[in-house]
């Protein structure tokens, strides 16, 4: 028996994902349907952006190009979670009807079973399209590229990502406890679209509960500060790698727990 | 033999909340705390031999599931031991996994989009199992089961017997320890249920995994449980072969009579009437049978006689004084009877 390390769960994950594509792929209808779709989805969501813009051409003082980084780089920090842990929107059910205890039996980590089982592929369109903008912003802000400006890319993508992730998780593993936790993840997911507006223009209440409460101030502001605002970045910012880790790690804990605490439902 | 799994005083508490009645009473109880304790399992003990097939048995509420679910690990109990295969099975549940298979009758464990044979790399990978021993698996499997119908076909076109003969193939793919099966028959026409218990019955024989069974079909315990524990109200009624619990209620035969050739001499009211009639006059002849009792199923009447009250064969001879019998059978008498005096109290 060899340990289960690393390398042992990426395979796993490698096969499931292939199974999963491989399924995906024989509901033709619903792959090209779900991908229309999404597509749409996105191009909505940047002309409503564009609408604003075209008649607010700066807020607090940021302009247009900076929005649209901020835009840009929430759709890039958001694809994660909507590729790898999608499973945790279909929890509650699983939980009700009891089906969650089939997870409960195997040998390996629960947390990276269950996220397995399902793999959003839309999520990578939203990636692109997310590149798309984020480069059309980077190109006429004229950051520049060198390879300490990508590698603070990569890593403020990575802290931004893990928010999202330790949110999502924290609301999914309400259902543990809660009946009606619907609610909870729904209300969570909305607080999102704010991600991509700069805090400076909330008043200090939101700000505070963006940042400390849900925070969702982490998905674009304060790690685009990094880019945007060189001059100025606060504290704040420089922690955030360290508080994503942490965050997303006490939501795997409660995630665990609530797990754990499972048993079932009569049968 | 080795025990490969051993109960010993286990308990498990439920706490749960009084609920009051109506609109009124349940708001009163979001601020209430006024809990009460539920035993569902109450100081059980039992130890289990490697390769042994275990009937568990009890009317529903009774606490089977609650002791499958402590045994799986997914409870811990609250007070007493259970050790399973050297391990404690709530502690290090992942490790504990690798040992044990898992079946809940209608719900699959296979990923619902795959053909069988996916998932079944998946597992193989999962729980770690040598290519070789994967292979000797399969080549048992496929002489058990046709294979090659079942493999290729995602799990959702699957019809519910094939999808549980799928699930209890791969609950075995790991060679675990010990197997729980739960209700692993249910809603299978008879066809299927018989070759699902051939299926458990030959993995048992050739790989000598210890198998816990929960069921309500008496059909699956006489095909493989030569051992029976039966559970009510938390506690053990019983706990050794199915074959003596048959003697404790004394030395039971069912005989069984058709008293017409045609349909129409054997419908139903006339039949109604026969069973009263003849309850009546066997017991006016044979006062000492005080157990004795006829019922009807089908076409046939059903005399269930106690030998130690009265013989056998003066029922038969008094009744073919009376009538003309055109077929007799004899018949132990049925686990299903058995098993229903014990849940009606026939212990006690």
């Amino acid at each position: 028996m060899q340990k289960r390390g690393l390398l042992f769960y990426f395979n796993i994950y490698r096969k499931i994902l292939a199974q999963d594509l491989k399924s995906k792929m024989s509901y033709r209808a619903d792959f090209i349907i779900s991908t229309i779709g999404m597509i749409f989805t996105n191009i909505s969501g940047f002309i409503s952006f564009w609408i604003i813009f075209k008649n607010f051409p700066s807020i607090k003082g940021w302009g247009y190009y900076e929005m649209l980084f901020l835009y840009g780089f929430s759709l890039i920090a958001l694809t994660p979670v909507q590729c790898f842990f999608d499973n945790n929107w279909n929890l509650r059910n699983h939980v009700y009807s009891g089906d969650f205890i089939k997870y409960c039996f195997r040998p390996i980590n629960i947390f990276f079973y269950y996220m397995s089982e399902v793999f959003d592929i839309k999520g990578l369109g939203q990636f692109v399209f997310g590149s798309l903008v984020l480069g059309y912003a980077w190109n006429n802000i004229n950051l520049g590229i060198s390879i300490t400006i990508i590698i603070k890319l990569i890593i403020s993508l990575i802290t931004a990502s893990l928010f999202m992730i330790a949110i999502m998780n924290l609301a999914a593993s309400t259902c543990f406890w809660l009946l009606n936790s619907g609610y909870i993840m729904v209300m969570v997911f909305r607080f999102k679209d704010y991600a991509k507006y700069p805090a400076t223009i909330f008043n200090s209440g939101f700000k505070f509960i963006f940042t400390f409460i849900i925070p969702i101030a982490f998905i674009a502001y304060y790690p685009s500060l990094v880019f945007l605002r060189p001059d100025d970045i606060p504290v704040l910012t420089w922690l955030s790698p360290l508080i994503g880790i942490l965050f997303f790690y006490i939501s795997y804990l409660v995630w665990m727990k609530g797990a754990k605490s499972y048993s079932g439902t009569g049968s | 033999m080795e025990k490969i799994i051993s109960l010993k005083n286990v308990s498990k508490e439920f706490k749960v909340l009084n609920r009051r009645e109506g609109l009124r009473g349940s708001f009163m109880d979001l601020f209430s705390r006024d809990y009460k304790i539920i035993n569902a399992v109450n100081n059980i003990s039992m130890e289990i031999e490697q390769g042994e097939i275990v009937g568990y048995l009890g009317p529903n509420g009774a606490g089977k599931s609650t002791t499958i679910k402590m045994m799986t690990g997914v409870l811990e109990p609250t007070s007493g031991d259970i050790i399973i295969d050297g391990r404690i099975p709530y502690k290090d549940r992942n490790k504990y996994a690798q040992n044990i298979g898992v079946v809940f009758g209608q719900r699959t464990q296979l990923w619902w989009a795959l053909p069988a044979i996916e998932s079944f790399k998946i597992l193989k990978d999962m729980y770690q199992v040598k290519d070789k021993d994967y292979k000797d698996m399969m080549d048992l499997f496929s002489s058990t089961v046709d294979l090659d119908k079942l493999l290729h076909k995602p799990v959702r076109q699957m019809s519910l017997g094939q999808r549980t003969l799928s699930d209890i193939l791969a609950a075995f793919l790991h060679n675990p320890k010990i197997v729980f099966l739960d209700e692993p028959t249910i809603g299978l026409d008879v066809a299927m249920k018989s070759k699902i218990r051939e299926l458990i019955k030959t993995l048992n024989k050739e790989k000598n995994t210890t198998i816990i069974l929960t069921t309500h079909d008496m059909g699956d315990v006489d095909a493989l449980c030569r051992r029976i524990v039966i559970i009510d109200k938390g506690t053990i009624l019983y706990d050794n072969d199915i074959e003596k619990i048959k003697s404790i209620f004394g030395n039971y035969r069912t005989l069984k009579v058709r008293l017409g050739k045609t349909s129409e001499e054997l419908n139903e009211e006339a039949i109604k009437k026969e069973v009263e009639d003849m309850e009546l006059k066997l017991k006016e002849v044979y006062p000492k049978a005080q157990t004795l009792h006829v019922s009807d199923v089908d076409e046939w009447i059903n005399i269930l006689v106690n030998e130690d009250e009265v013989e056998m064969i003066d029922v038969l001879n008094f009744i073919q004084r009376q009538r003309k019998i055109y077929d007799v059978r004899l018949e132990e008498i049925s686990t299903e009877s058995v098993i229903r005096k014990i849940y009606e109290g026939g212990l006690e």
